[in-house]
């Protein structure tokens, strides 16, 4: 008589409670990143917000309330509008240069030519190479005496010295510059962006498009422009979120000069917050990005739900 | 089957492999705290400043340290940073509470911003100042708190800013800048011989230094002696920024509206430049590109103004941080630094100036008698430039408010806004008044 073996009995884990319920396990999964974002992200943000509202100096580390006191001091100075100015034509002008270098840099690299792949990765390098660097290297192309721009104009009779342009000591020039090597550093980015929205487009689309007699520019802005705006509008988000909090080119290029020209928030808060230790007031002046790149945010957000609909 | 068994990657299998991953991980950090306490038992100093604008100075420095380090059983480790990042360094450091036992600070902030983080070294500079003599006021202004009388930070050395011009440019032209108006009149011929004077009214060290010392040599001031209020709405200030602005029309191009602190250096290095404002390293810069062109550059005190010959300086100095971990060490080794202080001198080429009266005795070795130079003479008037240098605050002490006007350049601003003709000198002065005043007031309230 055949003898038919007992079902060994599984050992049960002491942790059965969370293996075997989804919702605590999926929770399970999700708390490290969400602990992430709140210890590295949300603290770090209450902090700067009961700083702002602190007198906390490092000459005098207190943290006596003061309620909206920096607030006012700071909107009290007619230079924090400039500043605020100079922030969004640096963030919005670097953003929408960066676009257009985008736009036409995919379309070139989407042609099939012989060392494509080389111009692929070598037009990632501006994205890839150190900010520091890159600044210098384009210091030395827009220095008042060495400019090989300059020099250039000048050795091919454009210009003469006297009517070289003056670009870091010019405010609207200067302004230029910051926005040329920003939108510089963002278009291979936005190259990327572009690329992987356009080869997602189906070629059918296209196809009929064509054989109803739409041409380039037709093709282009009203058939696949409008297809890969959602995916262009979260690079644009992160382009916006780290143009508009940077201070890097602005800290080793002009310094906020000349005048106050160049100054965005990052730098303002910075000076005021480290290099001077009014960490209260400099805390102050960063919290006003804050609303500005919340509503930004929220309205590109938004503005991808619906195009996805 | 096994092999199947072995690579499927249920939830539980994925749990069990991640805690063992986070166990292994954070066995290492269980070993840390044995290391740190048998790394702790062996004695070491760690100092930080900035990287010298004269290199050969940090080699002797480094190993200067290095020995004194090799003869008290002590591991010393030097950090040299750029100096635009000392303030985000200290900053950092003061905010953690941990960092270097030593911190150099250079320019404005510092002694006074860190107070309650740093030792107090009294005992220390007097004992300096018995064998050494008084302190001069530019050092006194770097490091000494005047209301309690106490000492946050020691003072190492001063950068002084002289003139220095083409002889050969000037003596054309039959003049020497001996005063800002010959400056003026003998920069505005030299510019239409393409030689126009290059001091920057830019964001930077240079022109927040330069500006000022001129501004006090036509009697205008941002504060007063003690401190307490903002002067410079006066019509000693009006008449400088006047002057800055016909200098800067008659004597000068909009290139120094772009320049950093070097960008004086290589103007007058490429022979365009006919006189700047600013230490040596320029004069010796020039010296190591073009002998020639060094030779004929010379070195003089300030130009004098209607009031006073006065320029502005920037101060080195040692702070030892309370939560130092060898502070004993960081004491001892600026005594025996301080001991040692003419080799320090002569590393730098002359660019470090002694605070203390005896430090280096007169004639000074070097700038009395330089081989390098050609006639040996030339930098000896550096030798008495305590008597022409200032430190931002001046007439009264440097505090956090005279280090935030000075870090929001509103002196430069205030120079270069009438300079270009966007406001009228009786405007920027006024602009300029305002900010330091919004700046001061806010001072007021918060020490």
């Amino acid at each position: 008589m055949a003898v038919i073996a007992e079902p060994v009995a599984k050992p049960v884990s002491r942790f059965h409670f969370i293996f075997d319920r989804r919702g605590v396990f999926e929770a399970v999964l999700v708390a490290p990143a969400i602990l992430y974002v709140l210890l590295l992200v949300g603290l770090p943000l209450l902090l700067a917000i009961y700083y702002s509202l602190s007198a906390y100096t490092i000459y005098n580390p207190t943290w006596k309330f003061v309620g909206l006191a920096n607030f006012e001091q700071i909107l009290q100075d007619p230079t924090f509008f400039d500043t605020l100015r100079n922030t969004f034509v640096f963030t919005f002008g670097s953003q929408l240069l960066g676009l257009v270098l985008g736009k036409f840099g995919a379309f070139l690299l989407l042609r099939p030519f012989r060392g494509r792949k080389i111009v692929r990765a070598l037009i990632i390098l501006p994205f890839a190479v150190p900010v520091a660097l890159a600044t210098i290297a384009w210091q030395w192309m827009f220095d008042s005496l060495y400019s090989v721009i300059n020099w250039t104009l000048i050795a091919s009779g454009i210009l003469t010295r006297e009517q070289a342009p003056n670009w870091l000591g010019n405010p609207h020039l200067a302004m230029l510059c910051i926005v040329i090597i920003n939108a510089w550093r963002f278009f291979p980015f936005a190259i990327v962006i572009f690329l992987a929205g356009i080869t997602a487009v189906p070629q059918d689309v296209i196809d009929a498009a064509t054989v109803d007699g739409a041409g380039f520019w037709r093709r282009n802005y009203q058939i696949i422009l409008p297809m890969i705006l959602p995916i262009m509008a979260i690079g644009l988000i992160f382009g916006i979120v780290f143009t508009f909090t940077d201070l890097s080119i602005v800290f080793l290029l002009t310094m906020g000069g000349p005048g106050g020209a160049t100054s965005v928030l990052g730098f303002a808060g910075f000076q005021t917050g480290i290099v001077s230790g009014d960490v209260a007031h400099g805390a102050a002046i960063s919290l006003f990005m804050l609303p500005v790149l919340l509503v930004v945010v929220v309205f590109m957000l938004r503005f991808i739900r619906r195009r996805e609909i | 089957m096994g092999m199947g068994r072995s690579l499927r990657v249920t939830r539980r299998r994925f749990l069990e492999q991640a805690g063992l991953s986070i166990a292994a991980a954070s066995a290492t950090s269980v070993t840390a705290p044995f290391i740190s306490k048998a790394l702790a038992d062996t004695k070491s100093l760690s100092i930080v400043q900035w990287s010298h604008f004269v290199p050969e100075y940090d080699k002797w420095f480094d190993q200067f340290a290095k020995d004194w380090g090799t003869k008290n059983n002590i591991s010393v480790s030097v950090d040299h940073i750029p100096v635009g990042n000392v303030a985000a360094r200290a900053a950092a450091e003061a905010s953690a509470q941990s960092g270097h036992d030593l911190f150099g600070w250079n320019g404005a902030g510092g002694a006074h911003l860190y107070r309650k983080f740093l030792v107090d070294v009294t005992s220390l500079v007097e004992a300096t100042e018995k064998k050494y003599g008084k302190v001069s006021t530019i050092g006194r202004q770097i490091g000494y708190n005047q209301d309690d009388r106490t000492w946050s930070a020691f003072p190492d050395f001063y950068i002084n800013f002289p003139a220095m011009y083409r002889k050969s440019m000037w003596d054309e032209i039959g003049m020497k800048p001996d005063t800002w108006d010959d400056v003026r009149s003998g920069g505005a011929k030299l510019k239409a011989k393409g030689h126009p004077v290059g001091i920057s009214l830019g964001h930077s060290n240079d022109p927040n230094t330069t500006w000022r010392g001129l501004l006090w040599s036509f009697g205008g001031a941002l504060q007063d002696a003690e401190g307490k209020s903002v002067v410079l709405n006066s019509k000693e200030t009006v008449e400088a920024v006047k002057f800055v602005t016909a200098l800067y029309k008659e004597a000068m191009t909009s290139e120094v509206l772009s320049w950093d602190d070097s960008s004086n250096n290589r103007y007058l290095v490429s022979g365009i430049g006919s006189m700047i404002v600013n230490p040596i390293s320029a004069y010796r810069t020039f010296q190591k590109a073009n002998k020639k062109g060094a030779d004929d550059t010379f070195v003089m005190a300030p130009p004098k103004g209607p009031v006073r010959q006065i320029m502005g300086g920037a101060s080195e100095f040692y702070g030892v941080w309370k939560f130092a971990r060898n502070q004993e060490g960081a004491i001892e080794f600026l005594k025996y630094y301080a001991d040692h202080w003419p080799e320090a001198f002569k590393a730098s080429e002359g660019y470090n100036n002694p605070c203390f009266a005896n430090l280096v005795p007169k004639p000074m070795p070097i700038l009395s008698n330089d081989p390098t130079s050609s006639p040996a003479d030339k930098l000896s008037v550096l030798q008495d430039s305590e008597q022409w240098s200032a430190s931002p605050g001046y007439p009264g002490p440097s505090w956090p408010a005279v280090d935030e006007v000075y870090n929001d350049f509103v002196i430069c601003d205030m120079m270069s806004k009438a300079a270009t003709g966007q406001m009228s000198a009786e405007d920027s002065v006024k602009w300029a008044h305002q900010q330091s005043e919004a700046i001061f007031t806010k001072w007021h309230g918060k020490t």
